[in-house]
């Protein structure tokens, strides 16, 4: 009796239990799975986890993440309100983990790993996808895609040259499988014009898919110390590995001649590779879909990536070395956020969708996309090593070159190695990227180059463990503080002025007037005096604003001059270049339309409706309109397909890359600066119409000619009009973001930072890494810019602005 | 490099002698003709030396070797072109400018203008240093471009017509003044014409691309101007039947899944795409079936053209179709394989762009209507309190005396220069501390506290209304307020309309703010939307363009209907400013 009302109890109890927890639904927010038509495997995941997780809703939301710098999550977190669930890129989550982003999910695969057969163990995946997502000893993320990469051959191209090749003792029928092959190979299928450009490239080292990397870890060469603290960029493996790539790009005329060769490349149905421009490719597995869609005809064949001569024949320091072909490996992970309100509904979610079913369950929804596209499918390397194993023997079983392709791949994965996991992996990675463009370019010496970046990266390593030699201070009551000093200093200065100025006094006036100004004194000390002195108090610290802050006196500063003096620099380039070349042509190009329609041509209002149009477009759809313009591709886009009829037919001058190419970014930009250019255009119809008709009439009696009157009349009269514009309009360049922000799309700052701005420099200072510090340094030194310009310019306008002299 | 100059100067030569000649030959027909305005005399020696000079630069253009050009069409005009960066430009343009003011210089006929003519070519000379070093520091280079015009009938054709044209012109100028007036006229006319169709180009190719199918984005056989679309066949499928149903309150489209064991009809929900494959149960039969709209394909079998719809794709990437024509064909089922068929197409918009841009928006934005109302509320609020507070302030500025109103007023004029960034980041903590993340909360709240440049615009306006009107007002008892209220406030209600109308455009415009501010898609205003959007499926052009209008036309719309304001508002406020 006693037990059994024990039992009743008990299994009302759960009964309970088991019935609140099912009647409280949760919506879990992912981010970084959109739904798009390209992902119906992720539509068929999501629905199979709600069925059966009747309690859990799931909203995919694209958000930019999986990027590698998806400012919104750290402004999401700050403010309280992250996803649930993010994909981040592997490679960036060392990053996030460092500044405290993630949450650690060793505890939930502990709890699990016994029970649940989805929990996610190590042994189940490629180790450089597992090791990938661990930071400081700590697993931050679970990983589901994964890449690698090796060589590409052009069959075609290797038949055509058999004799050449055979001449040179090379077989024709394989691909290279050391260094020295590769180059060798490389001599015999390069061809070059008459004019010494290229016309075939053999192999370009760092074309496709490669980067230093690959031969540097096919060298054996490591980037960071074990322990994290000590950059290793510059060892003599690496050297090696880049004299390597140095050497491959002198096979090809040097660098700067297959920068030219590249720049006349395009992609999809004219791929390079896929056309035989370049006989041979290192390459991942993402591409094998692009060749199968739009080279169908394509000949090809992979291979492991050839190595070095002395680990191939297991020679030297290679002696006991047991993988002969290494390759390395990225991807994605899903992690959950610091700050997520449901994190068992999310580890949930994730443990369904990394799983061996979810990965097939996956793919089945991508293959039965393609297949009603007409499309043969072709699925990718996943992290999880059954996954693979079995996608492969499912889908790409065959014999065509794109499942061969694919095999090879993942017969390469267990020999992949992957990028450090460092907190600084994006800096190293930028620093190796320059390091290889300074050596084959040949301005230094590859140890030169290696050394510098290595430089720069130590930096970044020796501040984040010297944080704590900084005093830790509070910074609300320093910035409290500072606000009231102001405060009490600014009324001072008012009283001042007041004493100042003599004459009666209305109370009742006084009264009323500082109730009419109220709404400005108020806005004035919460959203700009406050606000200011904030950001003069923040960048004299060291403040993440998830971490207590320290006082680093001036230092911010000289990271802006000193450690970043070059991106500063370019920054500053930037925007003067925007500044001294697109200011005068934006203006006068509104000018001279204006001077048109002042002429008393018919139909002024049409056509000023038609140029007026394009500046009131929105910003973010005619960015979009013009970067679709201005594609590259002179298949697709207007502009280039254009120039291919008229310029390319008559000069012989290939199209331009426009927004993707260093030296035509910023002319792209300004161009679409110009299109909006009607909106000054209104401005000087109105300036032109307050010209008073005698000053004309004195003048053609004068006898001044068209010319003339134009420098003489028009152009004084205009110059109040002229000084008030450019002053504003070099504030707004100064200013420029919006738009650059939208053609990079966040991730970059354009080639070799070619639309790098001040402000893009603080917002991803600010918004992706909260160094508020650093970011308030960088808004100072925006406030001093235009200060120091509109004073200059203040200074010089009476020696050209003609004033109305009342007397 | 020297055979470049070579070329640039016979060039030169063809063009200038060409040019000589074709006044001469003017010249000779003014003669034969007898025309007005300038003597003979002047016509013969015009005649002499132009046709002369003409004719001898063109001889000398003759000596061009053939193989100076590069590789060349058999016939063809040559062209030149100078090929350089901004910086080449601009040393060009100083060289150009330097000789020209110094020979300027020379012929003078001042010491004071000339020594001002001077003074100009040196700083040009400072130019061209610039410009030099410029160059010199981006390791850009000037080329000079030897280009070949092919001479096919088109191109001859429009040469000859600018010939003919260009002399029209002339003799209509030389006739009289008022002919010259005319001609200044028509020219003007004809450059406003050639820019409104470069100024209307982009929106015309955002246009036709928003309308486009996918496979005519790329423009293989020249550009796509005008849109074409697949023809489809409603077809009702036997084997995969569609259906009309209900679900969650929206109009869905179902397949029939499984059967459950209530005997009802478990079925998956196709679109929109939104709610792709959410499952629920109907009662059996219940559910009226709708076609399917399949794409319609022409080929050839053996022989015979036949026009035929899909009916299954299958996995090899091949299609089953079923002929439709010829008669003899009909009900025919084919395997084909995509290389065997070409789809049967007609003039016409693809309005699925716009739809599909739509149904692809997350659900909880009502397929993007949460976008528009978003921002109209966005851009309502900032419009409401730019108006009211800067009116406000700017009234006490304006009217109102009080101590410190000069040192105060100082200190705004001051902030007009402050630029955003100094203040962001600390905003972003303020409202973040408020708990404002994710709402549009930040993005107008701040309007309400009054603006420096609008304020000092309306104060300007409000100084011009003559003291005496308030003066009476305040007089027949009216109190601070009611004067401003009833009185100042209707007289600067264009000036208003001006601020009303850039504050709705910034808003609408404002992409920094919800990026920063803004999570959730039901919160988010248009331009951000966009961003997002683009971040998903910014490779598919055709929807992007279809998203691009979409974000604005309601901002066209908004100008035709106030277009008065547009345009005359920047003239009342006498300087502007966007």
């Amino acid at each position: 009796m006693n037990s059994g009302i024990r039992i009743l109890f008990l299994a009302l109890f759960v009964c309970f239990f088991a019935l609140g927890s099912a009647q409280k639904p949760v919506t879990i927010t992912v981010w970084g799975m959109a739904i798009t038509p390209d992902e119906k495997g992720n539509d068929l995941l999501v629905r199979q986890f709600e069925r059966d997780n009747p309690n859990i809703k799931v909203k995919l939301l694209g958000m930019g993440a999986g990027a590698m710098n998806p400012q919104k999550l750290m402004t999401a977190i700050v403010g309280g309100s992250p996803p649930d669930v993010i994909m981040q890129d592997r490679f960036t989550i060392s990053d996030w983990a460092s500044r405290g982003a993630f949450r650690s999910l060793d505890d939930l695969i502990e709890r699990d790993r016994a029970t649940d057969p989805y929990c996610p163990t190590p042994d189940q995946y490629y180790p450089a996808a597992w090791n990938e997502a661990i930071y400081d000893g700590k697993l931050y993320g679970i990983p589901f895609a994964a890449d690698d990469r090796v060589l590409y051959w052009n069959t075609q191209v290797f038949a055509e040259k058999a004799d050449d090749l055979r001449k040179a003792g090379l077989d024709p029928t394989r691909p290279p499988r050391t260094w020295s092959e590769i180059l060798a190979y490389s001599k015999v299928l390069t061809e070059f014009n008459p004019d010494g450009t290229l016309k075939r490239a053999g192999f370009i080292p760092n074309e496709g898919n490669s980067w230093l990397y690959m031969f540097a870890f096919q060298n054996n060469a490591d980037f960071m110390s074990a322990d994290g603290t000590k950059c290793t960029l510059n060892t003599p493996a690496a050297v090696e590995a880049l004299q390597f790539m140095k050497d491959g790009y002198d096979i090809l005329g040097g660098y700067e001649n297959t920068l030219k060769f590249k720049s006349g490349m395009q992609g999809k149905e004219n791929d390079p590779f896929a056309i035989g421009q370049i006989a041979m490719i290192i390459n991942g597995d993402w591409r094998i879909a692009e060749y199968a869609r739009y080279s169908p005809k394509a000949k090809f064949l992979t291979a492991p990536a050839p190595v070095p001569d002395d680990r191939f024949y297991k020679r030297g320091r290679f002696a006991n070395e047991k993988d002969t072909f290494v390759t390395w490996s990225g991807g994605f992970a899903y992690a959950i956020p610091r700050g997520s309100k449901n994190v068992d509904a999310s580890w949930e979610f994730i443990k369904w969708i990394q799983s061996l079913d979810g990965r097939m369950l996956y793919a089945k929804g991508q293959a039965d996309l393609e297949q009603s596209r007409g499309r043969k499918f072709i699925p990718r390397i996943q992290a999880h090593i059954k996954a693979t194993e079995q996608q492969v023997a499912r889908y790409a079983s065959g014999d065509s070159v794109y499942d061969q392709a694919l095999r090879t791949h993942a017969e390469m994965m267990p020999y992949a190695k992957l990028r450090p996991a460092t907190f600084v992996g994006q800096k190293l990675w930028d620093e190796h990227v320059r390091a290889i463009e300074q050596a084959c370019r040949g301005a230094q010496t590859p140890e030169a180059a290696l050394q510098s970046g290595q430089t720069r990266v130590q930096l970044i390593l020796d501040e984040y463990y010297s944080k704590d030699d900084y005093p830790q201070v509070n910074i609300a009551a320093w910035v409290l503080g500072a606000f009231g000093v102001v405060v009490i200093g600014l009324v001072v200065w008012v009283a001042l002025m007041i004493k100042k100025g003599k004459g009666r006094v209305s109370v009742q006036e006084t009264r009323a007037g500082y109730a009419f100004i109220s709404p400005w004194i108020i806005g004035f000390l919460v959203f700009t005096l406050g606000p200011m002195v904030a950001s003069l108090v923040f960048s004299f610290m060291n403040y993440d604003v998830l971490n207590p802050a320290h006082f680093v006196g001036a230092k911010n500063f000289t990271d802006v001059f000193v450690v970043d003096r070059d991106l500063l620099m370019k920054a500053l380039e930037n925007v003067g270049y925007l500044a001294v070349v697109g200011i005068p042509l934006g203006l006068s190009t509104g000018l001279a339309i204006a001077l048109l329609l002042n002429t008393g041509a018919k139909g002024i209002r049409f056509y000023r409706t038609v140029y007026y149009m394009p500046s009131i477009t929105p910003t973010v759809a005619s960015t979009f309109l013009w970067v679709w313009i201005m594609t590259p591709d002179n298949k697709r886009g207007l502009l280039n397909n254009l120039w291919n009829n008229t310029i390319t037919n008559w000069f012989g001058v290939a199209s331009p890359g426009w927004l993707t190419v260093e030296p035509w970014a910023k002319p792209a930009l300004i161009m679409m600066g110009l299109w909006g250019a009607g909106g000054a255009m209104i401005l000087w119809l109105a300036g032109l119409k307050g010209i008073s008709r005698t000053l004309y009439e004195a003048a053609e009696i004068d006898g001044a000619s068209g010319w003339k009157q134009f420098v003489s009349v028009t152009l004084p009269q205009l110059s109040p009009l002229i000084f008030f514009n450019s002053v504003m309009a070099f504030i707004g360049v100064l200013q420029t973001f919006d738009n650059v922000y939208l053609i990079t799309k966040g991730e970059n700052m354009g080639p070799n930072d070619t639309l790098a701005t001040p402000v893009y420099m603080l917002f991803n200072n600010g918004f992706a890494y909260f160094r508020m510090g650093y970011a308030s340094a960088v808004a100072w030194l925006i406030f001093f810019i235009v200060m120091a310009v509109t004073l200059v310019q203040f200074k010089v306008a009476p020696r050209w602005v003609h004033t109305e002299v009342d007397r | 490099m020297t055979g470049e100059i070579m070329f640039l100067i016979l060039t030169l030569c063809l063009w200038v002698g060409v040019y000589l000649l074709g006044r001469g030959i003017f010249a000779g027909i003014r003669l034969i003709f007898n025309a007005p305005g300038l003597d003979r005399s002047t016509l013969t020696k015009q005649l002499a030396v132009s046709s002369g000079l003409g004719g001898i630069l063109l001889l000398v253009s003759s000596f061009m070797p053939k193989d100076l050009g590069r590789a060349n069409p058999d016939s063809w005009i040559p062209i030149v072109w100078i090929y350089a960066p901004i910086p080449g430009w601009m040393l060009i343009l100083a060289a150009v400018m330097l000789i020209w003011r110094l020979i300027q210089s020379k012929t003078a006929l001042t010491a004071e203008e000339r020594k001002s003519r001077f003074a100009a070519s040196l700083i040009w000379a400072g130019v061209g240093v610039a410009g030099f070093l410029w160059l010199k520091g981006m390791s850009g280079q000037i080329s000079i471009l030897r280009g070949a015009l092919p001479l096919h009938w088109p191109m001859v054709f429009g040469l000859a017509g600018l010939s003919v044209a260009a002399m029209v012109a002339m003799i209509f100028a030389e006739k009289t003044t008022a002919a010259r007036g005319v001609a200044k006229k028509f020219t003007a006319q004809i450059a406003l014409v050639v820019g409104a169709v470069i100024f209307s180009v982009p929106f015309v190719w955002l246009l036709t691309t928003s309308f486009k199918e996918e496979r005519d984005l790329a423009n293989t056989d020249g550009i796509v101007w005008v849109p074409l679309v697949q023809e489809t066949y409603p077809y009702m499928d036997p084997e995969k039947p569609l259906y009309e149903a209900s679900f969650e309150g929206h109009a869905v489209r179902v397949r029939k899944d499984s059967d459950t064991a209530g005997g009802k009809w478990l079925v998956e929900v196709e679109r929109p795409y939104g709610l792709r494959g959410r499952r629920f149960e109907v009662p059996a039969g219940s559910l009226k079936e709708i076609p399917r709209d399949q794409k319609i394909w022409s080929g050839e079998v053996s022989g015979k053209l036949y026009t035929a719809f899909t009916v299954l794709d299958l996995e090899d990437g091949s299609r089953l179709v079923e002929v439709m024509q010829p008669a003899e064909m009909k009900g025919q089922r084919l395997t084909v394989t995509p290389d065997e068929v070409e789809p049967v197409r007609h003039q016409g918009l693809r309005w699925e762009n716009y739809s599909d841009a739509l149904e692809w928006m997350p659900l909880e934005t009502g397929f993007g209507l949460a976008y528009l109302i978003n921002t109209l509320w966005l851009a309502g609020m900032s419009v409401l309190g730019t108006v009211l507070s800067c009116s406000i302030v700017a009234y006490g500025f304006a009217r109102l005396r009080f101590p410190g109103r000069d040192p105060l007023f100082f200190l705004m004029l001051m902030t007009m220069m402050l630029p955003g960034a100094v203040t962001m980041l600390p905003q972003f903590l303020i409202f973040t501390g408020l708990g404002w993340m994710d709402s549009l909360l930040p993005l107008w709240v701040p309007t309400f506290f009054a603006s420096a440049f609008n304020v000092f615009l309306l104060k300007q306006f409000f100084s011009t209304i003559p003291m005496e009107l308030e003066e009476a007002a305040r007089i027949d008892g009216c109190g601070y307020w009611r004067t401003y209220w009833q009185i100042m406030l209707p007289l600067v209600k264009p000036a208003m309309a001006v601020i009303a109308i850039w504050t709705f455009m910034g808003a609408w415009n404002n992409f920094m703010g919800p990026l920063i501010y803004v999570n959730s898609p039901a919160k988010m205003p248009i331009s951000y939307a966009m961003g997002l959007f683009a971040s998903d499926r910014g490779t598919d052009q055709a929807l992007m363009m279809a998203f691009a209008t979409m974000s604005t036309v309601p901002v066209l719309l908004l100008f035709f209907f106030a277009q008065k304001y547009f345009i005359e508002g920047v003239q009342l406020s006498g300087m502007g400013g966007r």
